[in-house]
């Protein structure tokens, strides 16, 4: 184990207990931590609303957590920096959240989030908590039309959030919800791109190898390679149409169609050049016969101080736009005030 | 004379119609035994198309299975209380179908004796269970290839000795475990290596029959 020099942290054991000290120090009203590893909302809403509850390691910043709050999530469960938590700590988290209309549990499709999750289900449905998952699939980097199983879970999930906390407010069922997530899920892609690797906080080890002058699209969030291969870095036009250009591929979008543009910065790109990208995928897309009427450039996804962005796109129902656009959330990385 | 006498004697007392909690624990107790034996075995074959840690993965389950179990009194709870325990101890895909297995047989087995009926029912339950949480089919190189056939083997055994019954399944599995060495993998991340899995057993089929043969050796 080599000794990190590149990161403001104490003991490398304590990590993801002390960054989620101190998110709830710096946000009281919004979130506190109900156990170890769980961060519920500072004020639970009412028993009679489906819980959305959401799991996933920590190291990404300000994603999971961030988006726990009133309108988004009711409960994140963090395991350790890049690992799931353990199905013990999820059953934890259920057993907390336990209400006559249910939970619906968000897992990102990755291989530990998603045993943790069988599990921990399994075990509370032996005990009669009611509790469905949806999986998240929007990565696109296995191929274009590759099988869902093969698709891991980016940060397409945070919109995600904000659309089950809105109509869980609202009152709509955990079957329902399940419906207007799987909708969701149909028609949401995303495509990252990595141009300067990064260290893993606990050990040190640079995690993934690129070098100077070079990116590669389809790099997943744990710095794992993705299908479209090394290759010299091109302007941020060039960079966005391309990935605009898969995505495209992949959702088949009309014309007419309202879309959500996200840039999410994974740590170490800057908003400047996040910004840059937005106006060229956003008029991209426009050019080619849509609509954007949900766009968000910001960091809601980290992968340390790598360089490089997810670039989310998904066809919008109108729900989905009441959902995101006109309800209010207090979620500190996702504050809105609706309309 | 005394010696066919002993013999007949123990002939007799095989033949089981009862299977009783302390057999039950002493089929788990000789199942982790032999598996904690051929642990780097399973690591072995894992490696060639996995992490190599399925030797280390199955005895760290079977452990928690085994612990738990000697604090049974009852078929039912014992069992919830087996696959509870090694979900909630244990992370990982051995311990997910471990737990099911038995939370599955748990489903359908009460009281302190089992028939042969009772034992065949136990058994398809476990693996009723076990195909709730995985999609794997038989001939896709996993723990599937030699669960299926020892738990249909058992179900198809017309002997009422519990011995025999077990036996069956014992043989199914090995049967089962020995075809993967042929087969592709076909499932889950060793689906990318495909080819290269050809020639060796899969660690999760081979696993799995080392404690259906465990089971019946036990009895």
């Amino acid at each position: 184990m080599s000794e990190v020099k590149t990161k403001f942290i104490n003991d490398p054991e304590q990590i993801t207990a002390e960054l989620l000290e101190g998110y709830v120090l710096a946000y009281p009203d919004q979130v506190k931590l109900a156990a170890e590893n769980i961060v519920v909302r500072a004020t639970p809403k009412s028993e009679d609303k489906v819980a959305i509850v959401t799991l996933g390691g920590s190291g990404h910043e300000p994603a999971l957590s961030g988006f726990v709050g009133d309108g988004m999530l009711d409960c994140s469960v963090v395991g350790d920096v890049f690992a799931a938590p353990g199905a013990q700590r999820l059953f934890q988290a259920l057993q907390l959240m336990k209400r006559e209309a249910g939970i619906l549990l968000v897992v990102l499709n990755h291989s530990g989030d998603v045993m943790s999750a069988n599990m921990a289900c399994q075990l509370a449905e032996r005990v009669g908590i009611k509790v469905k998952q949806v999986l998240t699939h929007d990565d696109i980097s296995a191929g274009i039309g590759a099988d869902d199983t093969d698709r891991r879970g980016l940060a397409g999930c945070v919109p995600l959030y904000k659309i089950l906390g809105a109509a869980a407010d609202e009152g709509k069922s955990l079957d329902e919800l399940v419906e207007i997530a799987e909708r969701y899920n149909q028609k949401v892609a995303t495509l990252a791109v990595a141009m300067r690797s990064c260290s893993h906080p606990q050990n040190g080890a640079t995690i993934a190898d690129l070098p100077l002058g070079m990116m590669e699209i389809g790099m997943g969030q744990h710095g794992e390679g993705g299908s479209g291969g090394q290759k010299p870095l091109v302007s941020a036009d060039e960079t966005a149409v391309e990935m605009v250009d898969l995505l495209c591929q992949q959702l088949q979008p009309k014309a007419g169609d309202k879309m959500l543009l996200i840039i999410n910065g994974v740590g170490a790109t800057t908003h400047m050049e996040l910004n840059i990208i937005y106006r060229k995928a956003h008029l991209e897309l426009q050019a080619r016969g849509m609509e954007v009427v949900f766009g968000r450039i910001q960091e809601i996804l980290t992968v340390q101080e790598q360089a490089g962005f997810q670039m989310i796109a998904a066809i919008l129902d109108e729900d989905h736009i009441d959902y995101l656009k006109n309800k209010a959330s207090n979620a500190p990385y996702w504050t809105t005030i609706g309309k | 004379m005394l010696l066919i006498g002993q013999l007949s004697v123990n002939n007799k007392a095989v033949y089981m119609e009862q299977l009783t909690i302390d057999n039950f624990k002493a089929m788990l107790n000789n199942a982790l035994k032999n598996i904690k034996e051929r642990e780097d075995e399973f690591s072995k074959l894992d490696a060639v198309i996995g992490d190599g840690d399925h030797g280390q993965a199955i005895v760290t389950a079977m452990s928690a299975i085994v612990a738990t179990a000697q604090k049974g009194t009852e078929f039912k709870s014992m069992l919830n209380d087996m696959g509870f325990d090694v979900m909630l101890q244990v992370s990982g895909s051995t311990s997910t179908l471990l737990g099911a297995f038995f939370l599955g047989m748990s489903d359908h087995a009460a009281g302190t004796e089992l028939d042969a009926a009772a034992v065949k029912a136990m058994f398809a339950g476990g693996l009723a269970n076990v195909q709730k949480q995985t999609k794997a089919q038989r001939g896709d190189k996993t723990m599937m290839d030699a669960l299926i056939p020892a738990v249909e083997a058992i179900q198809a055994c017309p002997s009422g000795d519990i011995k025999e019954i077990l036996e069956a399944g014992a043989k199914a599995a090995l049967e089962g475990a020995a075809s993967t060495v042929n087969l592709k993998a076909n499932f889950g991340r060793a689906r990318n290596y495909g080819e290269r899995s050809i020639g060796f057993a899969d660690s999760g089929a081979t696993s799995w029959s080392c404690m259906f043969e465990s089971f019946a050796q036990a009895l």
